[in-house]
C-alpha cells in the first residue's frame, strides 16, 4: 500500500499512528482482506485531504480520522464478517475459534457454537491426554458408576475403550468441528436470503 | 420539545432509508466511498458519517446487492468504486414500491 505523503511532520505522525492502529485491529484477517481494508481507509483519507487542500493539513487530517472513527470500534464488524468467511472456507480450527470470538455478541447461535467448539476442543485434548497419560484417561465403568475423562485414581480393569479411546475422541472432535462449520455456513446463508 | 421530537424522528427515518438512498445513488453512477458520502450530502441532504457508510456498504455487498472494483489512480492510491448489481436493482425497485405503498396508506388515513 502506498502511504500518503504529508508536508507537516505532526500530520505524518498522526497518520502513521492511525494506520498502525488499523493494522493492529485487522491483524487476525488474511493478508488479502487486511490489505483491502487498509487500502480503502487510505483511499478515503487521501480523497478527503485532496478535497480540502486550502485549509490546515493537520486539522483536516484530524477531522477525517475523527469521522472514520476509532479503528478498534469501526473495524469490528468488518473483522467479524471476514473471520466467518475465513472459518467456513479454510476449515482451520484457529479461524473458527477467532470467528466465534469476534461474533459472540451477535446472537444466541454464536454462543451455542462457542459451547460446541469448547466440547470439540475438550474431546481433542482428551485424545492427546490419553497418549500422554494412558492409565489416567479413559471411560471407566463399574457398579453402575462411570467416569469419563481424566482421573488421579485410575482403575485400568474397568476401562472400557482401551486403545480405541484416543481415535474415538478424535472422531467425535472432528464431527463436532464439522458441525460447527456447517452451522456457521447455514447462518451465513440465512443472513444472505 | 416538538422540534427535538421531529428531529429525532427524521434522523431515524433517514437511517432506515439509508440502504435505499445508497442503492439509488449507485443506480445512476458508480462511486468510491468518499464520493458517495458527498453525493448523498449534496443530492439528498443526508449527512452520513464514514463510520456508518462503510459498514453499510459491507452489508450490501454481503447481500450481493453491490459490486466493487479497484481502479488505479495517477497518485498511486487506488479508488474502490461501488456499483449496483442486478440483484440490487431488483431490490431497489421493491424498496421503492414498499415506500409508495406506505405513503399511500398514510394518505388514506
Amino acid at each position: 500500500m502506498k502511504l500518503i505523503e504529508f508536508n507537516n511532520s505532526s500530520s505524518r505522525e498522526v497518520y502513521n499512528n492511525y494506520i498502525a492502529r488499523c493494522k493492529k485491529a485487522t491483524k487476525v484477517l488474511s493478508d488479502a482482506d487486511r490489505e483491502e481494508c487498509l487500502l480503502e481507509i487510505n483511499s478515503h483519507i487521501y480523497e478527503y485531504m485532496q478535497d480540502h487542500t486550502a485549509t490546515d493539513e493537520l486539522e483536516n487530517l484530524k477531522t477525517v480520522l475523527q469521522q472514520l472513527g476509532e479503528p478498534e470500534v469501526t473495524l469490528k464488524e468488518y473483522v467479524a464478517a471476514k473471520k466467518i468467511d475465513q472459518a467456513v472456507t479454510t476449515f482451520n480450527p484457529k479461524h473458527l475459534i477467532q470467528a466465534l470470538y469476534f461474533n459472540i455478541r451477535n446472537g444466541i447461535m454464536y454462543i451455542f457454537l462457542s459451547v460446541l467448539t469448547l466440547f470439540f476442543c475438550c474431546f481433542f485434548l482428551l485424545a492427546v491426554f490419553k497418549i500422554i497419560y494412558p492409565n489416567n484417561v479413559g471411560f471407566y465403568y463399574s457398579d453402575d458408576n462411570f467416569m469419563f475423562g481424566y482421573t488421579t485414581i485410575p482403575d485400568p480393569a474397568n476401562e472400557l475403550l482401551g486403545f480405541w479411546f484416543a481415535p474415538l475422541m478424535l472422531v467425535i472432535s472432528a464431527l463436532l468441528y464439522l458441525l460447527c462449520v456447517f452451522i456457521l455456513k447455514g447462518i451465513k446463508k440465512v443472513k444472505k436470503v | 420539545m416538538k422540534e427535538d421530537f421531529l428531529k429525532n424522528w427524521d434522523t431515524q427515518l433517514k437511517k432506515g432509508l439509508l440502504p435505499l438512498f445508497v442503492l439509488q445513488a449507485l443506480r445512476n453512477k458508480e462511486c468510491y466511498g468518499y464520493e458517495l458520502i458527498q453525493e448523498l450530502k449534496s443530492a439528498a441532504g443526508i449527512d452520513i458519517s464514514e463510520g456508518t457508510i462503510y459498514p453499510l456498504l459491507i452489508r450490501l455487498m454481503k447481500e450481493e446487492l453491490l459490486h466493487y472494483k479497484w481502479v488505479e489512480q495517477p497518485s498511486g492510491i487506488p479508488r474502490k468504486y461501488y456499483s449496483i448489481s442486478q440483484e440490487g436493482k431488483k431490490c431497489l425497485t421493491e424498496m421503492k414500491k414498499s415506500l409508495e405503498t406506505t405513503h399511500s396508506k398514510i394518505r388514506k388515513l
